[in-house]
C-alpha cells in the first residue's frame, strides 16, 4: 500500500513538471517523423518486396523498425529504444537525486518506508510513464493494421523487447539517481552505462574481440532476438537480471543514506 | 501553566545513544525518556547535536550505538513504527515544490497508509488547524518561509502522531503564528500527544515545555522538569553550560 503511495507521489511529481511532458512530446514527434519515413520507403519497395517468395512486410519494415535502428543501420532518425537511451535518463535524475537535495529523502525515511519500497515505489512510477509512452508509440502502426497484413506475433515479440529494453534503462537511470547528490550528475552517469551496456560488444568487436560473454552482456544481443519476433527465455532472463542487478545496487546505496553523515 | 503531571507511559526512550557525524562525535551516550503528554524543549548551542538527535528519533538517521524504544518497542528493529506514531517536522521543512499544499497533505497521508475519507478529514482539519485552507491549491514552491513551514506542522500532525518531533517549529513564524503555535502545542501535550522541541528560543521552552534538555557538543548536560516562571533561572543554566562549553574550548 506505502508502496503504492510513493508511486502515486512520483507519477504526480512526473506529471506536473514540464520536462516529462516536453520529453513525451518531442519523443512522439520524432517517432511519427521515422513512422512517415519508413511508411513511404515502404510504399516506395512494395511491388519489389510483393514478387519475393516470403520478402518482408508492413511489420519487419514499418512497424517493429519504429521500435529501433540496429536492425536497420539506415540512416533515418532514432527509434524508440535509441531516444530512450538519451531519454530516460533525463526522466530518472530527479526520482532520487533531488529528494536528496531538496531535503525531501530523510522525510520518506521518517515514514517507516524501507529503502527498497522507496527505489521500488519510484521505479515503479517511471515504468507507468514509460508505458503509456510505448503504448502512444504502438497506436502508430497499430492505426493501419486494417489495411495491411500486419504479424501480430512478431509485433508483440518486438514490444516486449521493447518494454523490457525500457525498464532496464529506467533501472539503471533510479540506481543512478540513488547514487547521485544532484540530478545532472544521475542523468549523465545513467546516459554512460546505459550506453556502454548498450554498444559494450561493438567496440569490443571493432577491436577484433568477438567474445561470447561481451556479446552476451550487450543489451543490443538480447534486443535483436526479440526484435526479430523470436522470444527466449534467456533474453528475458538478462533483462531481469540487468533490472534486479541495477535495482538492489540502487537500494543498497539508498540504505546507506540512514548511516552515512 | 505546565501543570505537573502524573507519571504516564513512556512514548520513547534513548539509552546510550550515540552517532559520529563527519568523523566527531554528534551525539554522545544521550539517555532520555519521554512519557504522553510531555512536551520536552531541547536546546544547545549550533552543533549540539540537537538536529542530529531529532533525526534519530524520527527514524531518518541510524544511531552507530544505543536503543530506541517507541512505545515499548524497538525502533531500529522495527523503523515501521514511525509510520503511526512519529510525525516530523525538520529544520526548514523540506518540501517538494511541484506540488501544492493540498497534494502534500494528501502524499503525507497516504504514505503514512491513510486514504478515502479518512484521509479526506485528516486533511481538512490539519488545513483548517495551520490556517493553510486559502493557500490549499498553491504550490509549494511559491509559499513563503512562514507558510512553508505552517505546511510542515500540518503534515506532521496529519496522522495524529503519538511522538511529534518539531525541530525550530517557530522559525519564520510571525508572532500571532509563534502564540498559536504554542496553544496548539499545549492542545496537543493536553490530549496525549509527546512532544520534543528543539529551539533557540528560551522564551518558547520556558513558555510550551514541561521538560528541558540541554546538549552540548552531543552530550546531554541538563534533564529536569520545568516549574512555571522559571525563565531567568533556564536563562542562567544554559549559559553556564555554553559558556563553560567556549572557555574549555579556548
Amino acid at each position: 500500500m506505502t508502496l503504492l503511495a510513493v508511486t502515486r507521489l512520483e507519477l504526480r511529481r512526473l506529471f506536473v513538471r514540464p520536462l516529462g511532458w516536453i520529453i513525451a512530446a518531442l519523443a512522439l514527434a520524432e517517432l511519427g517523423w521515422r513512422f512517415a519515413l519508413l511508411l513511404q520507403l515502404f510504399l516506395l519497395n512494395q511491388v519489389r518486396l510483393a514478387a519475393l517468395p516470403d520478402g518482408p512486410g508492413y511489420t519487419d519494415l514499418v512497424a517493429v523498425r519504429l521500435y529501433s535502428s540496429f536492425i536497420t543501420g539506415s540512416p533515418l532518425p532514432f527509434g524508440m529504444i535509441e531516444l530512450a537511451l538519451l531519454l530516460v535518463p533525463l526522466l530518472t535524475m530527479s526520482t532520487l537525486a533531488s529528494e536528496r537535495s531538496a531535503g525531501t529523502l530523510p522525510l520518506l525515511f521518517s515514514t517507516g518506508l524501507s529503502s527498497s519500497r522507496i527505489l521500488l515505489g519510484k521505479y515503479l512510477a517511471v515504468l507507468v510513464w514509460l508505458t503509456l509512452w510505448l503504448l502512444l508509440a504502438l497506436t502508430v502502426p497499430v492505426s493501419l493494421a486494417h489495411g495491411v497484413a500486419l504479424d501480430w506475433g512478431k509485433l508483440a515479440a518486438a514490444t516486449l523487447g521493447t518494454f523490457l529494453a525500457l525498464a532496464v534503462l529506467a533501472a539503471i537511470g533510479v540506481a543512478c539517481s540513488a547514487f547521485a547528490s544532484h540530478p545532472a550528475v544521475a542523468a549523465v552517469a545513467a546516459l554512460m552505462i546505459s550506453l556502454a551496456l548498450n554498444c559494450v560488444n561493438l567496440g569490443a568487436q571493432l577491436a577484433g574481440i568477438n567474445s561470447g560473454f561481451i556479446n552476451w552482456l550487450a543489451m543490443s544481443t538480447h534486443q535483436e532476438t526479440l526484435l526479430r519476433g523470436l522470444v527466449s527465455s534467456a533474453d528475458v532472463v538478462w533483462f531481469l537480471l540487468a533490472i534486479v542487478v541495477a535495482l538492489a545496487l540502487g537500494t543498497r546505496r539508498l540504505a546507506a543514506d540512514k548511516e552515512r553523515d | 501553566m505546565n501543570a505537573p503531571k502524573p507519571a504516564l507511559s513512556p512514548v520513547l526512550q534513548l539509552e546510550g545513544v550515540t552517532r559520529r557525524r563527519a568523523g566527531r562525535p554528534a551525539v554522545s551516550d544521550l539517555t532520555l525518556r519521554l512519557e504522553a503528554g510531555q512536551v520536552l524543549g531541547l536546546l544547545g548551542v549550533n552543533g549540539a547535536g540537537k538536529s542530529t538527535t531529532l533525526a534519530m528519533v524520527a527514524g531518518a538517521l541510524r544511531p552507530d550505538h544505543g536503543a530506541i524504544r517507541l512505545q515499548g518497542q524497538d525502533f531500529l528493529e522495527h523503523p515501521e513504527l514511525a509510520r503511526h506514531a512519529i510525525g516530523w517536522l525538520p529544520e526548514a521543512a523540506p518540501l517538494w515544490p511541484e506540488l501544492t499544499v493540498r497534494e502534500h497533505l494528501e502524499a503525507h497521508g497516504r504514505l503514512r497508509g491513510i486514504t478515502g475519507a479518512r484521509l479526506n478529514e485528516a486533511r481538512d482539519m490539519a488545513l483548517e488547524r495551520l490556517e493553510l485552507k486559502d493557500l490549499s491549491r498553491r504550490l509549494a514552491g511559491v509559499l513563503s518561509q512562514g507558510q512553508r513551514q505552517r505546511l510542515g506542522l500540518a503534515c506532521a500532525l496529519l496522522h495524529r502522531p503519538a511522538l511529534l518531533v518539531l525541530d525550530e517549529p517557530a522559525n519564520a513564524l510571525d508572532p500571532v503564528q509563534v502564540v498559536a503555535l504554542r496553544t496548539l502545542l499545549r492542545e496537543l501535550a493536553g490530549a496525549g500527544t509527546a512532544v520534543i522541541l528543539s529551539t533557540h528560543q528560551l522564551t518558547e521552552v520556558t513558555t510550551v515545555c514541561d521538560r528541558v534538555a540541554i546538549l552540548h557538543e552531543g552530550t546531554l548536560c541538563h534533564d529536569a522538569p520545568l516549574p512555571a516562571d522559571q525563565h531567568a533561572a533556564l536563562e542562567k543554566t544554559f549559559f553556564d553550560i555554553a559558556m563553560a562549553g567556549r572557555a574549555q574550548a579556548a
